[in-house]
């Protein structure tokens, strides 16, 4: 009648993750808008904008924060939707093993795109 | 009773066991002062005699009468005609959602009835823990002992069917069992049914629908219990990371 | 039609009809939960733009000043505005506080929302 789960403690934790990266995400997404359209007159709208703006060392940190609580909130927000859809134990484990690909990926590449435009702005 | 008469078409889901669902109008004259389960006897009294349907106290007691009305989960024999049409209006009655239909209007409560008997839900409860929400707790105490009262669950069943999580997921414990747990659990007492609780299947499962509390005729506020069941379990977890002793020593 | 919990009735989550002001809350946080993962997804892919060069990214910012894609963005940052009013409705009561103002919490939250839509609205098309 109940699914005996091996894991069957961890939902707690997940459950709290997702409520403080969402009260998190509240605030940074907050900034990273009031920086990304207000702080330059009309916004960062061109390529020079944007450069120049990561030319300040602390915005990489605040819009990887930014990636790394908005990719996690959204993936264990959509797998909380999985899991309501009953899954069997083998078909949810392989989710979670394409959440977190998915999830690396997306990290990865935005790590990645940082890097490159920080490099152009310091390099340039 | 008034003279006041009411022409009420009831639009009745009827299903025999494995076959397709079909719907049956029923003309009623019916007082619009009268309960939908009277309705519903009628019908079965003096035009169908092969409708199913479950019944009993008639007076919101033992929670048998559950059906849903025009979309609404209720339970029928403290529905007034009244509340839920109008003379010359129709009334929708169906089986309880997320239950299987054993025939018309009949459901399958076992698991539901399994689940509770699985966490021993309490029946009756000292006063301090079974008061209404919101009740001062300040009781006389007697020599004898304790004030008991009856818990508010009458396990109808309303609740399961309003939740949309137990509308695609079996395996869900539903609001009635976790209030349960909640209600009947204190810190520390009846560790299992906490681990039942503290699951994927358990109180995590919850979206704050809170369609559960709205439905329940009987003031047990399912999803007030499942928010606090939550508090409590996190509080439990967060003391067990600081304190030393092992995790079924902390059972004060 | 089976009467048991089963995922095939998925659809039916999102069926407001008999259902009281929670079960609302609870659509509309799923549907803008849906809706900004795929956009987040998007705007990360679109973002690559940067890292091609000048003339991409300015090419990019042209379109974006198209009326179709800013009530895209409209909807975008209506639907990021209901998800976390309501998510701050959602992560209060979940932790135990204040569950019997859920429905007013809703209310003046959603009115709040309503507000910052108007707000952004302004900006994206009548400002600018």
């Amino acid at each position: 009648m109940i699914s005996s789960s091996p894991k069957s403690r961890e939902n707690a934790w997940l459950w709290l993750y997702k409520i403080m990266s969402g009260l998190l995400i509240f605030f940074v997404l907050g900034l990273h808008f009031l920086v990304n359209h207000l702080v330059e007159k009309g916004g960062l709208l061109s390529y020079a904008d944007v450069v120049h703006y990561y030319t300040n060392p602390i915005i990489p940190v605040i819009e990887v924060t930014f990636l790394v609580l908005a990719v996690s909130h959204s993936l264990i927000g959509i797998r909380s939707i999985v899991l309501d859809l009953n899954p069997s134990g083998k078909v949810l484990q392989f989710i979670d093993w394409c959440f977190i690909a998915l999830g690396s990926a997306a990290i990865f590449y935005g790590i990645a795109l940082v890097i490159i435009v920080v490099s152009r702005a310091t390099g340039v | 009773m008034s003279s006041i008469r009411w022409k009420v078409t009831f639009i009745i889901t009827r299903q025999r066991s494995k076959s397709k669902c079909y719907q049956q109008p029923f003309l009623l004259e019916v007082d619009p002062d009268e309960y939908i389960l009277d309705c519903i006897e009628r019908i079965w009294a003096f035009h169908d005699r092969s409708l199913t349907f479950r019944h009993a106290c008639h007076h919101s007691t033992c929670g048998a009468c559950g059906m849903r009305v025009n979309g609404v989960e209720k339970l029928t024999c403290i529905t007034a005609i009244r509340s839920v049409t109008q003379d010359g209006g129709t009334v929708h009655i169906e089986p309880l959602r997320n239950f299987p239909v054993l025939s018309d209007l009949v459901v399958d409560m076992s698991t539901f009835f399994l689940r509770l008997e699985q966490v021993n839900a309490a029946t009756v409860l000292p006063l301090q823990e079974a008061c209404l929400p919101g009740e001062i707790k300040d009781q006389p105490v007697i020599e004898s002992g304790q004030y008991e009262r009856l818990v508010d669950c009458i396990e109808c069943g309303l609740c399961i069917s309003a939740c949309p999580t137990a509308l695609t997921s079996s395996s869900y414990q539903g609001p009635a069992t976790l209030a349960a747990i909640q209600q009947g659990c204190q810190p520390g007492n009846q560790p299992f049914q906490i681990l039942l609780a503290d699951h994927e299947d358990g109180v995590w499962r919850c979206h704050s629908a809170y369609e559960c509390s709205a439905v329940c005729p009987s003031n047990v506020d399912p999803a007030a219990r499942i928010m606090n069941l939550r508090r409590r379990i996190l509080t439990q977890h967060i003391r067990s990371l600081f304190s030393r002793q092992p995790e079924e020593a902390k059972n004060e | 039609m089976s009467n048991r919990p089963s995922p095939l009735h998925f659809w039916r989550w999102f069926d407001p009809r008999a259902r009281q002001v929670g079960t609302w809350a609870f659509i509309i946080n799923r549907i803008t939960a849906l809706g900004l993962t795929a956009y987040l997804f998007i705007h990360l892919i679109v973002l690559g733009q940067l890292a091609l060069g000048p003339q991409y990214y300015d090419q990019f910012i042209a379109f974006a000043k198209l009326p179709v894609v800013k009530i895209g963005e409209l909807a975008v940052l209506a639907a990021g505005i209901i998800h976390a009013l309501n998510g701050i409705r959602v992560a209060l009561t979940g932790l135990g506080f204040a569950v019997r103002w859920q429905k007013h919490m809703l209310y003046s939250l959603m009115c709040l929302a309503a507000l910052g839509i108007f707000v952004v609205f302004v900006k994206l098309f009548l400002l600018d």
